[in-house]
C-alpha cells in the first residue's frame, strides 16, 4: 500500500565516497511494507525544480520502523537531503514499485548480485534479505566503481555472510576491471544473477548472463516524474515494443524483456 | 468537513459535488492511486486520452524538468478505445464520481468514433476533445483554426448528448476566437490551457533533451498564461470553464475560479502530490468559509480591478 507521509529523519550520515549519505527516517509504514527492489520518492521544498525524485530503500529496521536510503548529492533535492538534521520532516511517499526482485531462495542456487554506484544498496538489501530467508544458499555481491574511493553500499554483507567481491575500474581496490569480469567466472546452471547500477552496466551483466542461459533481474534505473503510474514518462522500450512504465510495470525486469 | 458551503457546480448537464477534477494525463485512469485518492470525493475524473486506436506514444526521453515546471512529450500512449471500454471504465463506474474521457484525434471522423462508442458503451459522462494536444503530429493544427475546431466540436455534436467539453490551445494569437467558435459549434463547456510549447537543451551534450524535441510545457512556470486565456474567455463565451495550468495549492486553483472558471483541474501537480485534487477540494471550502461565500459559485469572475 501506498502512503504518502512525514517522516522523521533519524540521521544524515556522510560517508567516506565524497558527497555520498546515508539517511535514515522514522516510517513504521515504510519499515513494515518495503521489500527490496522497492523505493521511495522524496519531495524537498527546492523552489524551481518541483518534481519528487526517486530513491530505491537500502535498510530496513522493522523492530525500530526505520529505513535508510543511501544517495549521491546531485541536484537540489539531494542538496537539501544532506543538509536534514535528525528530528527534521522529509516529505516521503512510499514503497512504490509494482514488479520487484524475486529472490526465489533455492537451495543449491548460487545469488549474485551486481551492482554499481548507488544501484548497490537495493542489493544490499536483497543479498541480506535472501540470507535471512535461507542460510544455506551461497550469495555473492560484485561491486563496481571508477575507484576505491567510490565504493558505497556494501555495509553489513561481509558480516551477514555474504560473500564480497569489489572491482574498481582503475584498479585501486579488488579485481582491476569491470563487474562483467568478475561476473564472467562465475556464470555456470546454477546461479541467478540481479543486477542495478547505471544502464550501461545493466546491459553488460543482463547479456552475458542471457548469453550463459542465466536468468537475470535487472533493475532499471530512470528519471521517475511521479513514481506512481500516471504520467507514462519513465518509459522505457521492450523487446516486444512496447514502451513500459518502469515506476509501476518494473522496476525490476527480466534482462532478456527489455530492448536494451 | 462539515459545513454549509454549497460546493456543487455544473459543467452543461454534467453535475460536480464540488469544482475540482484531474488533468488528462496527470492522473492515469484512476486506479493506479487507489490506495491514495478515493474517486468519489473528486468532483469528476478526468482520465488519459483514449484514441481510436492503440498508441504506442514516443521513445524517451519524454520528460525533463524546467524551472518551475516540465516538459513532457508522451504521444497519448494509450491502449484505445477497446481497452478503455474492457479493462478502464468497469474500475472507474465503481465509484460514485462522473467520468470525463479525454478524446483526442486525427480527423472529425476519428474523435466522432471514440465519442459514439463512449456513448453507446456509457462509459463516459462527458467528453472532452483535445484538440489541441501538442505531441502528435497535426494535433495542433484543430486548435489553432477555429474553422478546423468547430468542424470537430460539430461532428462530435451529432453523435452524443453528453456534455462537449473543447480543451484549448495557449499556443495560438487569441485564444477567444476559437472559444467562441467552440461555443458557436455546440460546445457545452470549455477546458484551458493545454501545455504550452516549447523545447529544452543539453548544453553538455549539446542534444535536444526529449527525444520529440518539442514538448509541452505545464506546472506552476504556465499558470499566469493560464489564467490570462480563462479570464479573457470568461469574458467572451457564455459556456462554463475548467481551468487548469498549474495548480499546485488551493489558492492557486481560487484564482482560476476568480478569473472566471466554474471548475479546476490538478494536473502536473498530482506528479508531485497525487493527493493535491484532496487538499484542494478541502482548501477551497476553508476558503469559502473564512471569507463569508455561502456559494463556491460565487467565486466564479469575481476578480475585480486592482
Amino acid at each position: 500500500m501506498i502512503k504518502k507521509e512525514a517522516a522523521q529523519v533519524v540521521s544524515v550520515t556522510p560517508l567516506s565516497a565524497p558527497r555520498h549519505f546515508v539517511l535514515t527516517m522514522k516510517s513504521a509504514h515504510l519499515a513494515s511494507h518495503s521489500r527490496p527492489g522497492h523505493f521511495i520518492a522524496v519531495a524537498a521544498d527546492t523552489g524551481s525544480a518541483i518534481l519528487r525524485k526517486p530513491f530505491s530503500v537500502y535498510m530496513v529496521n522493522p523492530d525500530a520502523g526505520e529505513i535508510s536510503i543511501l544517495f549521491s548529492v546531485y541536484g537540489p533535492t539531494t542538496t537539501a537531503m544532506s543538509r536534514m538534521l535528525p528530528g527534521d520532516s522529509i516529505d516521503v511517499l512510499g514503497p512504490l514499485g509494482g514488479r520487484i526482485f524475486d529472490p526465489e531462495p533455492i537451495k543449491g542456487i548460487h545469488h549474485i548480485l551486481v551492482g554499481g554506484g548507488y544501484g548497490v544498496p537495493p542489493l544490499n538489501y536483497l543479498a541480506k534479505t535472501i540470507r535471512a530467508s535461507a542460510p544455506d544458499v551461497s550469495v555473492t555481491v560484485i561491486i563496481g566503481a571508477r575507484s576505491a574511493n567510490l565504493l558505497v553500499g556494501e555495509d553489513g554483507l561481509v558480516a551477514a555472510g555474504v560473500e564480497v567481491i569489489y572491482c574498481t575500474d582503475d584498479g585501486s581496490a579488488g579485481v582491476h576491471g569491470r563487474v562483467t569480469d568478475a561476473l564472467l567466472p562465475l556464470l555456470n546452471q546454477d546461479c541467478r544473477v540481479y543486477t542495478c547500477g547505471p544502464t550501461p552496466m545493466m546491459k553488460a551483466v543482463g547479456e552475458l548472463s542471457e548469453a550463459h542461459h542465466v536468468d537475470c533481474q535487472v533493475s532499471l534505473e530512470t528519471f521517475m516524474p511521479c513514481g506512481v503510474g500516471i504520467c507514462v514518462g519513465c518509459v522505457v522500450k521492450m523487446r516486444d515494443g512496447i514502451f513500459s512504465r518502469t515506476c509501476t510495470d518494473g522496476p525490476v525486469y527480466p534482462g532478456c524483456e527489455v530492448a536494451w | 468537513m462539515v459545513s454549509s458551503v454549497n460546493m456543487t457546480v455544473q459543467i452543461g448537464s454534467l453535475k460536480m459535488r464540488n469544482p475540482v477534477t484531474t488533468g488528462s494525463g496527470t492522473f492515469g485512469f484512476g486506479s493506479e492511486t487507489k490506495d491514495l485518492v478515493p474517486l468519489d470525493r473528486l468532483g469528476a475524473v478526468t482520465v488519459k486520452a483514449t484514441t481510436r486506436e492503440r498508441r504506442l506514444g514516443n521513445p524517451p526521453q519524454r520528460i525533463v524538468e524546467t524551472a518551475s515546471g516540465i516538459l513532457n512529450a508522451i504521444g497519448l500512449q494509450n491502449g484505445g478505445i477497446d481497452d478503455y471500454l474492457a479493462n478502464k471504465a468497469p474500475y472507474l463506474r465503481g465509484f460514485d464520481c462522473p467520468i470525463i474521457v479525454n478524446v483526442p484525434g486525427e480527423n472529425p471522423e476519428d474523435f466522432a468514433y471514440v465519442v459514439e462508442r463512449l456513448t453507446a458503451a456509457g462509459a463516459a459522462d462527458a467528453v472532452e476533445l483535445n484538440i489541441s494536444c501538442p505531441n502528435v503530429s497535426h494535433g495542433l493544427d484543430y486548435a489553432t483554426d477555429p474553422q478546423l475546431a468547430a468542424s470537430v466540436i460539430a461532428a462530435v455534436r451529432k453523435v452524443t448528448n453528453m456534455p462537449v467539453i473543447a480543451k484549448l490551445s495557449p499556443n495560438v494569437t487569441d485564444i477567444r476566437v476559437i472559444a467562441k467558435a467552440c461555443e458557436d459549434a455546440g460546445a457545452d463547456a470549455l477546458s484551458m490551457i493545454n501545455t504550452v510549447v516549447g523545447t529544452a537543451i543539453d548544453p553538455r551534450k549539446r542534444k535536444f533533451r526529449l527525444a520529440n524535441i518539442t514538448g509541452g510545457l505545464s506546472g506552476p512556470a504556465v499558470k499566469p498564461v493560464a489564467l490570462l486565456a480563462v479570464w479573457r474567455c470568461f469574458n467572451s463565451v457564455k459556456i462554463p470553464i475548467i481551468g487548469m495550468g498549474g495548480i499546485a495549492c488551493p489558492l492557486d486553483a481560487i484564482e482560476f475560479m476568480l478569473a472566471g472558471a466554474t471548475a479546476v483541474a490538478c494536473g502536473t501537480g498530482n506528479f508531485v502530490d497525487p493527493t493535491l485534487s484532496l487538499e484542494v477540494i478541502d482548501g477551497i471550502e476553508k476558503y469559502c468559509v473564512e471569507n463569508g461565500f455561502a456559494d463556491v459559485n460565487a467565486l466564479i469572475g469575481a476578480v475585480t480591478a486592482a
